[in-house]
């Protein structure tokens, strides 16, 4: 693992730290804007959603939105630039989609799931990538569900556990790529450590693995190319990198892994504007800045002939510790390089500023 | 009796006297010499010599030189004046030993004054070097507390910055989303017109903009009209069955458990094991006869009977029921002894032993057992050097054992006889 010279390395500032009086389990940026959104739940048992402008070096409280049930997470994936809406899930297994100019009555409400809804990602909205706008959601009850908002009331999608097999929760969920119109896939992460690679186009399983831990995030480095990295982080502070290109008929797809923190790893992002840049969130309070490395060759040629994907190297370009709680949720503003919003279960929501990343 | 040292001389000025002492080939140390105000002594076994002095001395600045034989003393007076001779005369013994008394008093009191200023000084010091390098780590942690806000400063200015340019930005497509909507509608276009002049002038970074954006934003309306098109419709409904990793317990895989796991099933393996062998045969037996513990008092009373094949058995049977018992296999080697089946009896001693580690009081007295079994055993096969290891190493846990000295001693003995003879 090489390392960045010292005064070169990116620094990790702390911009704005704002106390919330409600536990924070999502923060978004609002897309091309200097506002964010905090998602989290309430001490009564409803759920908040808080707009938060920039504004120097403080967070203005622009509107606050409370609904019946806890929201557990939310993405602005699947909305178009100048719609913007907000998809989030619910502590129940609900999935809504709000207008936040009008946030009585949700856009789009279906009961997906049985249990809470532990994950979100959309896909083909923001201007990037191609293809329908699609939503896919991981709950605890195993399953996971793509959905389009051009639809009511049944998943386009449906990943569930073979009948009478005992469920694993699903913890995460991540969508991928979505270079054309027709290619898709979904990653979901399980808390007995499974992977599965779904592919819609196909509606079948196109991989698995074991990473022996939990699974707690996985994100590809780009939705909207052919796939090409994949983070999973997992329990007792492992996280592996996969490179997507090359799959292996029985070896499946290389990795490398890292052991970076004691704890649990929570959270991995990657930056929007450099993809083989990601940050790591730990529960310990900390944040890991990490760089990929590409090998020399990215594929090679095993005994029997068939291709074989080469993992790189992955070096640490920057470590901070920000608070004594997990950070359970990270986000990168799509804008401005650097600018960061992590928000931690001290309830507090913090917005950092990454520096001298135009220099690696 | 001291020799006193009588053969001084001396001579005087107005502020000092000069004394010098011939010391008849003592060496001089400056240990010897005790000097205060008015009293001088110098104290070399068997030698002494001690002077009353006329008048008080300052006795911190005053000299003495060791050499040659001879003590050189350089007295500063403390009052200016000549003396009349250098001790006091007629002073009698009471004085004398008042004032010697006093003398090695005073000396005491000045070298706890000094220690105590020596203490003091150097607590001071020590301070002062604490209270520096104090400074010196404060100055290096606030120049990277500078360092550190500096560049915050410049990243929030940027943001700033950055800031203003996404308003300006915002607030610019929005006035463009108003002109588009009411450049359909003629008569009203001059009123918008006036209107947009009035809400430009504060703008003046998104008049800049304008005219670009106009372009860009009409071709955007279209685009995303076309883009509507585009869209696929949504995807047909499908289901994907998904299967699990398999896995013996309930709970999720964690990898720092995954030794224990391996350690519990692999007892719970072994433990099934036993009982499906065991199954067939133990059904004609008694419940009594599953429990190893009966089994082995069973085995201990044939034992004693002289049944030593039964005992056997009843040990093989114990034995199979749980195989972790050490004195199962100590007790079976005792009979394996009587039966003269060496080789079963080294084994199961062996078992024994391995089975009765770690090695602490409790378990003494069955390991000597089983080094005594095992070394007889030994010595019935002739070899004697391995009979004599055991019984050295029963010897060892129990020094105190006499039969097994007494055999030891017989052991060694016939070893140097075949040695001997060999």
């Amino acid at each position: 693992m090489s390392a960045v010279l010292g005064p070169e390395r990116p620094q990790v500032v702390s911009h704005v730290q704002q106390a919330l009086s409600y536990t924070v389990f999502d923060c978004k940026w609002v897309p091309r804007s200097a506002r964010l959104l905090c998602l989290g739940s309430a001490a009564r048992g409803t759920g908040v959603v808080q707009l938060y402008e920039l504004h120097g070096a403080r967070l203005e409280l622009l509107r606050e939105i409370e609904k019946p049930k806890p929201i557990k997470c939310g993405t602005f994936g699947a909305t178009s630039l100048q719609q913007r809406y907000l998809a989030t899930g619910d502590f129940d297994g609900n999935l809504n989609i709000w207008n936040l100019e009008a946030p009585e009555i949700p856009v789009y409400s279906v009961k997906g799931h049985k249990e809470i809804i532990n994950s979100i990602d959309g896909v083909g909205g923001l201007g990037i990538g191609e293809g329908a706008p699609e939503i896919v959601t991981g709950s605890r009850d195993g399953t996971v569900k793509v959905w389009d908002p051009r639809q009511n009331d049944t998943p386009v999608a449906n990943m569930e556990p073979v009948q009478g097999e005992s469920k694993r929760d699903c913890w995460t969920v991540a969508f991928g790529n979505a270079y054309n119109q027709e290619e898709r896939v979904v990653c979901a992460g399980y808390d007995n450590g499974d992977i599965k690679l779904f592919d819609l186009k196909t509606m079948s399983l196109r991989w698995e693995t074991n990473i022996k831990n939990g699974v707690c995030s996985v994100e590809f480095d780009r939705k909207d190319i052919n796939m090409n990295k994949l983070v999973a982080t997992s329990l007792e502070g492992k996280f592996h990198v996969f490179d997507m290109r090359t799959q292996h008929p029985t070896k499946g797809f290389a990795s490398v892994s890292e052991k970076a923190q004691k704890s649990t790893i929570w959270q991995v992002r990657h930056l929007p504007q450099n993809r083989d840049i990601f940050m790591t969130s730990g529960g310990s309070g900390s944040l890991h800045l990490w760089k990929y490395e590409y090998p020399a060759q990215r594929s090679k040629k095993d005994s029997e002939g068939s291709e074989m994907g080469v993992a790189g190297s992955l070096s640490l370009l920057q470590n901070v510790t920000l608070s004594t709680q997990p950070i359970s949720s990270l986000d990168w503003s799509p804008d401005k390089k650097g600018l960061c919003v992590c928000g931690a279960f001290d309830q507090t929501v913090r917005v950092l500023i990454v520096t001298k990343l135009n220099k690696i | 009796m001291p020799l006193w040292l009588r053969e001084h001389s001396w001579r005087q000025t107005l502020t000092a006297v000069y004394l010098s002492l011939p010391l008849r080939g003592a060496r001089a140390t400056p240990a010897n010499i005790f000097c205060s105000e008015q009293y001088l002594k110098v104290s070399i076994p068997p030698f002494l010599f001690e002077a009353v002095l006329y008048a008080p001395i300052d006795d911190t600045n005053s000299t003495a030189k060791i050499g040659n034989g001879n003590i050189f003393f350089t007295l500063y007076k403390k009052e200016p004046a000549l003396w009349d001779s250098l001790t006091l005369a007629n002073a009698d013994k009471e004085k004398l030993q008042y004032l010697r008394e006093n003398a090695v008093l005073k000396a005491q009191e000045k070298a706890k004054e000094e220690t105590e200023a020596k203490k003091i000084t150097k607590q001071e010091h020590k301070k002062y070097a604490l209270e520096a390098t104090m400074k010196l780590e404060e100055a290096e942690r606030k120049r990277i507390e500078d360092l550190k806000e500096k560049e915050r400063q410049k990243v929030a200015k940027e943001l700033e910055l950055w800031k203003n340019q996404q308003k300006d930005g915002d607030k610019c497509k929005s006035i463009q989303a108003k002109e588009e909507l009411h450049q359909e509608i003629e008569p009203l276009k001059e009123r918008k017109n006036e209107k947009m002049n009035k809400t430009r002038i504060p703008l003046e970074g998104g008049s800049k903009t304008r005219p670009k954006s106009t372009r860009g934003c009409s071709c955007s309306i279209f685009s995303q009209d076309l883009k509507e098109e585009q869209l696929p419709a949504p995807r047909p409904a499908a289901t994907i069955k998904v299967n699990f990793t398999p896995r013996v317990f309930p709970t999720a895989l964690r990898e720092s458990r995954v030794a224990e796991e391996e350690e519990w099933l692999h007892k719970q393996a072994e433990a099934r094991r036993i009982i499906n062998s065991d199954l067939s045969e133990l059904e004609d037996l008694k419940e009594e006869e599953k429990n190893p513990e009966w089994l082995k008092d069973k085995g201990n009373k044939m034992f004693a009977m002289g049944d030593y094949l039964g005992a056997v058995n009843a040990y093989n049977l114990a034995v199979r029921l749980n195989n972790k018992l050490p004195l199962l296999y100590l007790n079976r080697a005792a009979c394996h002894l009587k039966l003269r089946n060496l080789h079963k009896a080294i084994e199961d001693s062996s078992k024994a032993l391995e089975l009765l580690t770690p090695p602490v009081p409790d378990n003494e007295n069955a390991r000597v057992k089983a080094h005594v079994r095992r070394g007889t055993a030994f010595c019935q096969l002739e070899l004697y050097t391995e009979g004599l290891q055991d019984y050295e190493a029963a010897l060892k846990i129990d020094p105190k054992n006499k039969i097994i000295e007494k055999d030891a001693e017989k052991i060694r003995h016939l070893i140097q006889g075949t040695m001997q003879s060999s």
